[in-house]
């Protein structure tokens, strides 16, 4: 029996943005259906790796791939179809104020629809496809904000409303960057409890970045510390001993005092 | 800073006078002054001219309204309704095929290089084009676009709802564009990261995102379209500024005023109508 090829795989990746080095030869492998929280201080890499993986920013050395395909030989539409497979919520939400939640969420499906599906589903959902939305926030618990404007909406729930979205392109992986930053402790605890029991239904691959190290520890099986665009850890929480923590924060303090 | 100001102001005046024919004298001689009060006099509606006639003041009224007064203003007002119509619906293409960051290659992933070979700098020559066009279109005045299209088209409503239409299309293009470029990129990039297409995109985020806004410069440029259909009858075109020539010419000067007058009223209501409807739009889209 062969083994399925890993759902992202990195291999000596080098990304520049704005001239500096973000991922240095960085290569590592992410298995189907693995959950995942990828830690580090800030600028270490995280939201470039995970937008990385979906080809949003290509790398200057190294290639990607995802399910096995490198994702730099892909034709413009095949990105495009490979894309609507993975879910991605981002840190600042990233929905439409002025649109209503459920139009948000169908949103989710754009990138599978024909052009004139998309547009029909943005104008005047159709009964079925708003069963299945509701549904889908039924499970993230925001049921009743259906046809709500989107940002009369606390931050958390717009988080939830970014989740539902991601769930609504029935995806195979989901990325999230920061998902809780701008969430209180308790929901924040409660919205990764919910996106790692939602990936464990539905069989999918997980990567969480997060800021929490207590989050990551509680929830994931398999910890990615990032620091300079370059692997610090990878391993499971429980092996992740006091002086490695030290050293994935210890030098966000140093950089920052010196400037760096 | 205002002493300065004033002095410059000054300054110009002088120099004006000096090198122009402009005589200044000749606008308090005799002559002018002769002119003004016929006009006065003649200015004031007839009823009015006759003591003690005031009561029929408003039959008056009534017989300047129904002879031209709801005429011209049904016209000026379905001029520039039409006009602005078409400007808003051209003007929001243009705006998309002008906007830059719709228009290149990964419209709202910068970085992307994946799909190599993929760079398109043809939509970035389409965006350039798009954009002088609309100066084009708006370097023209609306008077001048009508006063061609009535030697093209002859004389109707036409060359007039096409005049304003045309130079509202260059400027609403242009604002539109500016408009879209000025959205924030973050919920376009996350539909482009979820495979959706450019077109998707536009008409599930930038559109509207970007309609509030739009419609705030659509009703701003209609108040101006009022005023400009009256304007542009003066061409000869059916509106409330034909009339207001055809009085002059008749030397109808209380009628001419009273067709001045209403024009201002329709602007006025263009106006507030305007007014209301942005002021909805801020508190609600």
């Amino acid at each position: 029996m062969t083994t399925p090829p890993a759902a992202f795989r990195l291999s000596g990746v080098d990304v520049q943005l704005g001239g500096k080095p973000v991922l240095q030869d960085l290569s590592l492998e992410i298995g189907a259906g693995e959950h995942v929280a990828l830690v580090g201080p800030s600028g270490a890499g995280k939201t470039t790796l995970l937008r990385a993986f979906t080809g949003v920013i290509g790398p200057r050395k190294g290639y990607v791939e995802v399910d096995g395909v490198r994702l730099d030989q892909l034709k413009p539409e095949e990105l495009r179809s490979l894309r609507s497979q993975i879910g991605f919520v981002h840190q600042d939400h990233s929905l439409v104020p002025n649109l209503r939640v459920s139009q948000n969420v169908v949103a989710g499906r754009l990138g599978q629809r024909g052009f004139l599906s998309a547009l029909r589903s943005m104008m005047r959902t159709k009964k079925e496809d708003l069963q299945e939305v509701h549904q889908i926030l039924e499970r993230v618990g925001i049921g009743e904000k259906l046809f709500q404007r989107t940002d009369s909406l606390s931050g958390g729930q717009q988080q939830r409303v970014a989740l539902a979205r991601a769930l609504y392109q029935q995806p195979t992986c989901l990325l999230a960057d920061e998902p809780v930053a701008s969430v209180d402790p308790a929901r924040a605890r409660s919205l990764i409890r919910l996106m790692v029991e939602l990936a464990k239904e539905d069989g999918w691959t997980l990567v969480v970045s997060l800021h929490n190290l207590n989050l990551a520890r509680d929830f994931f099986p398999r910890v990615l510390g990032l620091r300079h665009g370059k692997v610090a850890y990878d391993g499971p929480p429980s092996a992740l001993c006091e002086e490695q923590i030290h050293d994935l924060y210890h030098l966000e303090e140093t950089a920052f005092g010196e400037g760096r | 800073m205002l002493q300065i100001s004033g002095w410059i102001a000054l300054g110009l005046i002088a120099l004006a006078w000096i090198f122009s024919d402009i005589d200044f004298a000749d606008l308090f001689s005799a002559r002018r002054m002769d002119n003004f009060s016929r006009f006065a006099e003649r200015a004031l509606p007839d009823p009015l001219r006759q003591p003690g006639d005031g009561a029929s003041l408003g039959a008056w009224v009534t017989e300047q309204m129904n002879l031209y007064g709801w005429r011209g203003m049904g016209a000026t007002l379905g001029i520039s309704v039409i006009a602005i119509v078409l400007a808003g619906g051209i003007g929001s293409i243009l705006g998309a095929f002008g906007a830059r960051n719709l228009m290149s290659a990964h419209p709202f992933v910068p970085h992307a290089t994946a799909g190599h070979g993929a760079c398109n700098h043809a939509l970035d020559h389409v965006a350039q084009a798009v954009r002088i066009l609309c100066i084009l279109l708006r370097a023209i005045p609306e008077y001048i676009w009508a006063y061609l299209l009535l030697a093209m088209l002859g004389s109707s409503a036409w060359p007039a709802i096409l005049a304003l239409a045309i130079h509202n299309s260059g400027i609403l293009g242009r604002l539109g564009g500016e408009t879209i470029e000025n959205l924030p990129s973050e919920p376009l990039r996350a539909m482009s990261m979820a495979g959706a297409t450019r077109k998707e995109i536009t008409i599930a985020g930038v559109f509207p995102m970007a309609l509030g806004r739009y419609l705030l410069y659509f009703f701003y440029r209609f108040e101006t379209c009022v005023r400009e259909a009256t304007v542009l009858g003066m061409l000869g075109i059916v509106s409330l500024g034909y009339y207001i020539s055809e009085s002059r010419a008749h030397d109808q000067y209380d009628e001419l005023i009273f067709l001045v007058i209403l024009g201002g009223v329709l602007v006025m209501f263009a106006d507030i109508l305007s007014d209301l409807a942005r002021r909805w739009l801020r508190r609600s889209v």
